[in-house]
């Protein structure tokens, strides 16, 4: 076990000095990997501090039905009854809007009141009001039930008022989707960096592997280090982007704060939580690891 | 023990370097290996500390048939080994006792002993005091005497030397003869491949001679 751990700290030791003799390849591949890297964190960052606010605006969607002009007041009042009977647990209110009262709730707007005077008599339909309760998705609940209720015989049209939400989430998916492919594209640029780094690496000490070889060196201790090489180099453009990323929160919630406030909106970005960053960390650095591991084990054979 | 049966030796499709050679040495000989230059000499010596495979026949090193030996396991018959080749092969980037330190790295050694090793090692070829140098600030005699104590420090049951004085002159030549010379008396076996007749008639007790790729044991003559 001793004897394992000395292995491993004397490869850990040979990693930081090769690092060292050359810092500002080096440092080149850590910032590469590190730019590549901040912008999922960042991205992350976009897509978990969205998600509550989407919550937060999609607590009480409301569709409007318009029925169908001279449907009876006895029609109206089934069909207020009926969607209470028919979707009772996804409906938290529920209430008949006259096409006079709505007539006098435009008026007492001062907007409206000129405009409205112009016209001979009243073009507003009679409504149903219908505030949905809230849920994980309330944007295609609400889709749904304006889809059943479009059917419904008196039911001339269905508004839906939560119609921007459903585009919010739309594109806080494509954001999820493009951050998956965002995940993919580090991968890779991890994989090809450190590859090629340990690549140039091994044909440039190609003498020093030889001599270990010949003093009875395995080959897992001549590719220890290269792995410890990957590891750190992943670790140093984890903490780099990290850095980054919390760099970039200022400017960003600067310029955010004033286009949420202009919306009456409270949003302000924050980097993931500890254990989603540790997590992405400690991959990189596995990524880092697996990716030397291959070109070492293709490189130094030799 | 070290033993050879049929062995030749040929790369690609060229003449053999080595052809049907058969000898055995025995535990705490010393030996030279003469001939004369692209007789085969480092080949045979390469063949011996596993650096190279033979073409046919076995080589067998402390009871161990190298060609049966694993990626795996033939490294730890390496250590067994201290190999000197004509070339130093040392690392130009470290201090001369980090460079006397890799054997000992490679065994997982603890790390005061293998530095009390290391200066040791330092010290039995003349190059105390210049730990800290790094090989391009040595001589090249001091260079070859860095590969020796680099050989030695392990303590190997093998040395194996392909002309490790032919950079020196003859009192470093003598010095290093009488260190192989030290760790034979100790028991452990010597193999040098020198054209020095002068150094094989002072030190040799048995002589390989090797022409051609064809082999003559002449035991107890120097060449």
């Amino acid at each position: 076990m001793k004897r394992w751990l000395r292995h491993h700290r004397y490869a850990f030791r040979v990693a930081l000095r090769r690092l060292r003799l050359h810092p500002f390849s080096s440092l080149a591949n850590i910032v590469v990997i590190a730019l590549m890297l901040a912008v999922p964190i960042l991205g992350a960052a976009v897509l978990q501090s969205s998600q509550p606010l989407a919550r937060q605006l999609a607590v009480a969607p409301e569709l409007t039905l318009f029925l169908a002009p001279g449907t009876p007041t006895g029609q109206q009042q089934a069909l207020l009854k009926r969607l209470q009977d028919q979707a009772g647990d996804k409906i938290s209110d529920a209430r008949l809007l006259p096409r006079d009262q709505a007539m006098a709730q435009l008026r007492a707007d001062p907007a409206w009141a000129q405009a409205l005077d112009a016209l001979a008599d009243n073009p507003l339909p009679d409504a149903l009001i219908v505030t949905l309760k809230d849920s994980d998705a309330p944007a295609q609940q609400a889709r749904e039930l304006a889809d059943t209720w479009r059917q419904w015989p008196g039911v001339d049209h269905v508004q839906l008022d939560s119609e921007w939400v459903r585009r919010l989430e739309s594109l806080l998916s494509f954001v999820r989707v493009g951050l998956g492919l965002l995940a993919i594209a580090v991968v890779v640029v991890v994989l090809a960096t450190v590859f090629n780094t340990v690549r140039l690496q091994a044909l440039t000490l190609r003498e020093e592997i030889a001599v270990a070889r010949l003093v009875g060196a395995t080959e897992s201790f001549v590719r220890r280090p290269f792995l410890y090489l990957g590891a750190l180099t992943g670790l140093a453009a984890s903490l780099l982007a990290l850095l980054l990323a919390w760099l970039a929160m200022a400017p960003l919630n600067t310029l955010l704060g004033h286009f949420a406030q202009s919306y009456g909106i409270d949003w302000s970005l924050r980097l993931p939580a500890t254990p989603d960053l540790l997590l992405s960390g400690a991959l990189i650095i596995l990524l880092g690891a697996v990716a030397a591991r291959l070109s070492v084990t293709r490189h130094t054979q030799f | 023990m070290i033993e050879f049966q049929h062995v030749f030796k040929s790369y690609g499709r060229g003449r053999n370097i080595l052809a049907d050679v058969n000898f055995r040495i025995e535990p705490g000989e010393f030996i030279f290996v003469s001939g004369p230059s692209g007789a085969g000499k480092s080949t045979l010596l390469k063949l011996m500390g596993g650096l190279e495979p033979a073409s046919r026949g076995s080589v067998t090193v402390n009871g161990h048939r190298i060609d049966r030996l694993s990626s795996r396991t033939l490294p730890y018959l390496r250590r067994t080994v201290g190999l000197i080749l004509q070339d130093a092969h040392l690392l130009f980037d470290r201090h001369a006792f980090d460079n006397v330190l890799l054997p000992l790295a490679v065994q997982g050694l603890e790390p005061a002993m293998a530095a009390t090793r290391a200066r040791a090692a330092l010290e039995k070829v003349g190059l105390r005091g210049k730990e800290a140098m790094l090989p391009i600030e040595l001589s090249g005699g001091e260079q070859q005497r860095l590969a020796i104590a680099r050989a030695i420090v392990g303590r190997p049951a093998i040395l194996i030397a392909d002309e490790p004085t032919a950079n020196l002159d003859h009192d470093s030549a003598t010095h290093i003869m009488d260190v192989f010379r030290d760790f034979n008396q100790v028991g452990v076996t010597t193999l040098i491949a020198s054209h020095d007749t002068a150094l094989m008639a002072r030190y040799a007790q048995r002589t390989l001679h090797i022409d051609a790729g064809r082999f003559t044991d002449l035991a107890g003559v120097p060449a």
